[in-house]
């Protein structure tokens, strides 16, 4: 018997439809228009709470974070921009797959990764958010710097060509994030006297800077179509999708696991999910090789894990009041105003109503997520595709330009955005990829406060070294890291020893 | 496409500024207050200028060929064109307000991005086209969702 | 229209006007159109929630929805850096925040200085704890002192941030009670409450705010004049013998060029806003406390002494030079 399974027919009412759809089809376009977040669709939505029940109001705004996580896929395939920097690892293998004419196919993909993550995630909230609260506790400091190194690791995987230049634009990545005010410690950092860096790098603006600029700089110079096209029209490409998606049904499920556990973490979210799924779903695959260059498994990886981030995200929210992303925050502050007060007895039975309302108009969405995100992903491909550059052009740099403003509602972001840009075409040029200093702008923050805090922490008990390497799940992130750093070398050597045995 | 033997240059060049940077934020590390504001940083910028020197000096001893693509054909007139249109969109926004600035720059970039010839078809629908992408986009955020976007002090 | 139709017509005006007691004819002019209500942090945190319990009173009482927006960056200096160069007109105001509004500009050159921001009211504050695990050992504030003087630096604290009210507390307590311990900042008054939860730190220098929001933990003391009426059995820091009344206020500017009588008239509003027993009611379920520092000589007198007060404790922090 399913928890909650009463509110199953509350969740479904007439009304409860309509905002579900309402909300995905929102959600998906305004994940899909870079700069504008759920985050903030999310904001503009809380004096709804007013005047609703809190059960419909959390179900609007559920289905809106749905599809706005869904939705920065198209960007991240199409424009090689990731549209909410969960997305970030989508592009790694969505764009080229774009390039060579595949992008209906990746956007199919990854449409039915997210419903999959999506379904996965919501799963593991109705059925065990008390005991998984839990994991939000266990992650001190110390934990989330690993976890911070963990994802850095990846820069060795995505610097094509030279390691020793993935591992300078890392560096730098890190230090521009480190512009502005200090997090932990309140000093005013390497703005030099500049009021425009003083609110420091943001990183949706960041991404939109070092990922779409360039592909607008490059776009505009030359008169070749931005995308490749097949003569016919081929439709959704549901079949391929499917049967792609059923052999890699291991990677997806094992992403959306990771994708919720990350999601689970309050000072990760959805763009450490993707990246730890992507680098997973990479270290395990026999196509290691091709990760990077349009391989199908790695928008797979990506899609299911943010997407499991949602469901995730909610079980700490729900269970502690700790948010687990920047939406639950806002979402969480609407239930605070309506005088919902969170806790483990949110899933009792006599207190559930709302949370199981809730619960299944998750699943509601995720599924209406499956024919929106198809014909909406349609859409989008044909438009990408079709519209002359003499408009798509400008359109995309327009959309850049507000996109980046709203999100903190500031000029300086703007201008940042376009010099990183101008900077991340002109460092592609001398082989300085622009997603190893993404890796460590996203990072760096993190790796940073658990850095101090765990040395704060440790020296004041005396315990330096049980802080940093004396803790279980410490020790798991970094056994996991130096796998995933060394397996490739231990791969050949078993597979050589294997065949010297196999030649005497 | 690496070519083996050879000095990546530009990788060099990089490097080096890289380094550069990297003193100037170390310099700037001595003026905090607090040392848990120093920590990381002051790591992070060693790392990078040791990764810097040591590609340096491995391309100087071992060339391995550079992977630089330098300027893959295009016009560069209409790539800095890009760059200026959307910088100065953004320079003139708290003055002229986000929907004039915005406008302008959507048609300057329109014709920046044109290969293929004005038509006088193309020449009424294309502006059409683009000042309703702006002023959709304007309703949404603007309306929508009421992000105070800058606003001309004279309208 | 009837005659009869029209008197109840004007009879029902009268009787309007009357229940709502507007001053005069400039001040039922204001507000004419929903007034922008920047936040100069993120959507979610406390200066956000709090913005929200005012919205539906403000909507309520004058007509105009309060639209809320976020400005933020810098740790709230980018928006109030901005904030002077914004439209005096009435219709758009700013949260602000102590004791940030008034270190900040001691630290480094963050295009304002206290005096330039124009508070109009201050309208409640989030009063400084130390906050435990239901399940900790200590059941006292003694107890926690003991125990710090038996581990000098060993006891950890987590709290939001440094320079912020929970550091500022930290230092100002350890001199209070002769101590010494560690303080630990994290981003945020819920990253610091997670710490605590985890048992990463032993107690943490957090908010009235921080029980009302998370499951399972105690306040040991409450920096306040008087106990806060949520939590009753909670002593101040006073009742214990030490001096120590502190906390993050709260409350909200216009731009420089905002006339006088604007000011006058949206000091009021807020001040309605904030004896709206209904209002105070769901600020102290919250864990707040309300204030009533209004413009004029109160809210003067308030800042002079905070940011006399606030500046020492950050010196002694070692948070500025």
């Amino acid at each position: 018997m399913l928890p909650g399974i009463d509110f199953l027919f509350t969740a479904l009412t007439p009304f409860h439809i309509a905002l579900a759809l309402g909300g995905v089809i929102a959600g998906t376009v305004i994940g899909a228009l870079p700069g504008l977040t759920a985050t903030m669709a999310i904001a503009v939505l809380v004096p709804l709470t007013f005047y609703m029940p809190p059960a419909s109001a959390l179900i609007l705004m559920g289905a809106i974070y749905t599809g706005a996580i869904y939705g920065g896929a198209y960007a991240a395939i199409l424009l090689n921009t990731p549209g909410t920097p969960s997305a970030i690892a989508t592009t790694f293998d969505g764009f080229p797959m774009a390039k060579r004419g595949d992008g209906d196919l990746a956007v199919t993909l990854a449409c039915l990764a997210s419903v999959t993550g999506g379904f996965i995630g919501a799963a593991f909230l109705l059925g065990l958010a008390p005991p998984l609260a839990r994991v939000a506790l266990a992650f001190g400091p110390v934990e989330y710097f690993w976890l911070a190194l963990f994802g850095l690791t990846l820069i060795s995987a995505l610097s094509e060509g030279s390691l020793m230049k993935g591992l300078i634009g890392g560096c730098f990545g890190l230090l521009l994030a480190c512009i502005g005010v200090a997090e932990v410690s309140s000093d005013i950092r390497f703005t030099f006297g500049s009021q425009t860096l003083l609110g420091g790098i943001e990183i949706v603006s960041a991404l939109i800077g070092l990922y779409c600029v360039p592909v607008l700089i490059d776009m505009v110079a030359t008169p070749a179509r931005h995308l490749q096209v097949s003569g016919e029209s081929r439709g959704f490409r549901l079949n391929e999708a499917l049967r792609i998606s059923l052999k890699s049904k291991l990677n997806l499920i094992r992403s959306s696991v990771v994708g919720t556990l990350v999601g689970i973490l309050p000072g990760a979210g959805g763009s450490i999910a993707g990246l730890v799924a992507y680098s997973e779903a990479r270290r395990t695959s026999k196509r290691r090789e091709r990760f990077g260059t349009g391989e199908p498994e790695g928008i797979q990886a990506t899609e299911s894990a943010n997407n499991a981030t949602v469901g995730g995200g909610f079980i700490p929210t729900l269970v502690l009041g700790i948010p687990g992303t920047p939406p639950d925050a806002v979402i969480l502050g609407a239930l605070l105003v309506q005088g919902v007060r969170t806790g483990p007895h949110l899933f009792t039975a006599g207190e559930g109503s709302i949370v199981y309302t809730f619960i299944y108009g998750l699943f509601l969405a995720t599924a209406l997520m499956l024919p929106t995100g198809l014909l909406i992903g349609r859409y989008a491909y044909r438009t990408i595709v079709t519209v002359p550059k003499a408009l798509l052009v400008p359109t995309i740099a327009f959309m850049t330009v507000i996109g980046t403003f709203a999100i903190r509602n500031n000029v300086s972001d703007v201008a940042i955005m376009i010099i990183l840009g101008v900077m991340g075409w002109t460092l592609n040029r001398f082989g300085f990829r622009p997603s190893p200093i993404v890796l460590g702008l996203i990072l760096s923050s993190i790796a940073e406060q658990g850095f101090v805090q765990g040395w704060t922490i440790g020296a004041a008990t005396e315990n330096l070294m049980g802080m940093f390497f004396g803790r279980p799940i410490a020790i798991a992130i970094i056994a996991f890291m130096l796998l995933s750093l060394f397996y490739p070398l231990i791969a050949r050597r078993l597979r050589f020893n294997r065949e010297e045995a196999g030649a005497k | 496409m690496p070519s083996d033997g050879q000095r990546d240059i530009g990788g060099m060049a990089v490097a080096a500024v890289m380094i550069v940077i990297g003193l100037v934020f170390l310099w700037d590390t001595t003026n905090l207050v607090d040392s848990d504001s120093v920590v990381f940083p002051r790591t992070v910028i060693f790392g990078m200028i040791l990764f810097s020197i040591m590609f340096i000096v491995w391309n100087f001893l071992r060339p391995s060929g550079a992977d630089t693509e330098g300027v893959q054909g295009g016009s560069t007139p209409r790539r800095i064109g890009l760059v200026a249109a959307m910088l100065g969109c953004a320079f003139l926004m708290p003055y002229t307000g986000f929907l004039l600035s915005g406008l302008a720059a959507f048609m300057v970039i329109m014709l920046l991005a044109m290969h293929e010839g004005w038509t006088r078809g193309r020449l009424i629908v294309y502006p059409l086209i683009g000042l309703a992408v702006v002023l959709g986009f304007y309703g949404l955020f603007a309306k929508a969702l009421l992000v105070p976007l800058p606003e001309a002090p004279f309208l | 229209m009837t005659k009869l139709g029209k008197l109840t017509l004007t009879a029902a005006l009268a009787a309007a006007a009357a229940t709502f007691g507007l001053a005069g004819p400039a001040a039922a002019e204001f507000p004419e159109k929903p007034v922008n209500y920047i936040i100069p942090f993120g959507a979610g945190g406390e200066s956000d929630i709090t913005a929200r319990f005012q919205e539906p009173f403000f909507k309520e009482k004058f007509g105009q929805n309060l639209v809320i927006s976020y400005k933020p960056g810098g740790g709230g200096a980018v928006a109030w850096a901005q904030l002077n160069k914004m439209p005096g007109d009435g219709y758009t105001i700013m949260g602000t925040n102590l004791p940030h509004i008034v270190v900040q500009p001691l630290q480094k050159d963050v295009g304002f200085t206290t005096d330039d921001l124009v508070n109009i009211y201050i309208f409640h504050y989030t009063p400084d704890a130390i906050v435990v695990n239901e399940d900790s050992q200590f059941k006292t504030l003694q107890d926690l002192i003991d125990y710090a003087k038996e581990n000098p630096g060993k006891t950890t604290f987590s709290g939001s941030g440094k320079g912020t009210a929970n550091h500022l507390a930290q230092v100002r307590f350890d001199d209070l009670a002769g101590i010494k311990t560690t303080y630990v900042p994290f981003k945020g008054t819920g990253a610091a409450a997670t710490a605590l939860l985890g048992k990463q730190v032993v107690a943490e220098w957090g908010y009235t705010t921080v029980p009302a929001k998370y499951q399972g933990m105690r306040l040991l003391a409450v920096a306040m004049e008087e106990r806060h009426p949520k939590y009753p059995d909670v002593p101040t820091f006073k009742e214990l013998g030490f001096d120590l009344v502190s906390g993050a206020y709260r409350g909200i500017a216009v731009p420089g060029s905002t006339p006088e009588d604007i000011r006058q008239k949206l000091a009021d509003m807020i001040d309605e806003i904030n004896n709206d027993q209904r209002f105070i009611d769901r600020m102290i379920d919250g864990g707040f406390a309300v204030t009533n520092v209004r413009y004029g000589p109160d809210l003067d007198a308030f800042m002079e002494k905070a940011k006399k007060d606030f500046a020492a404790a950050a010196k002694a922090a070692d948070v500025i030079k």
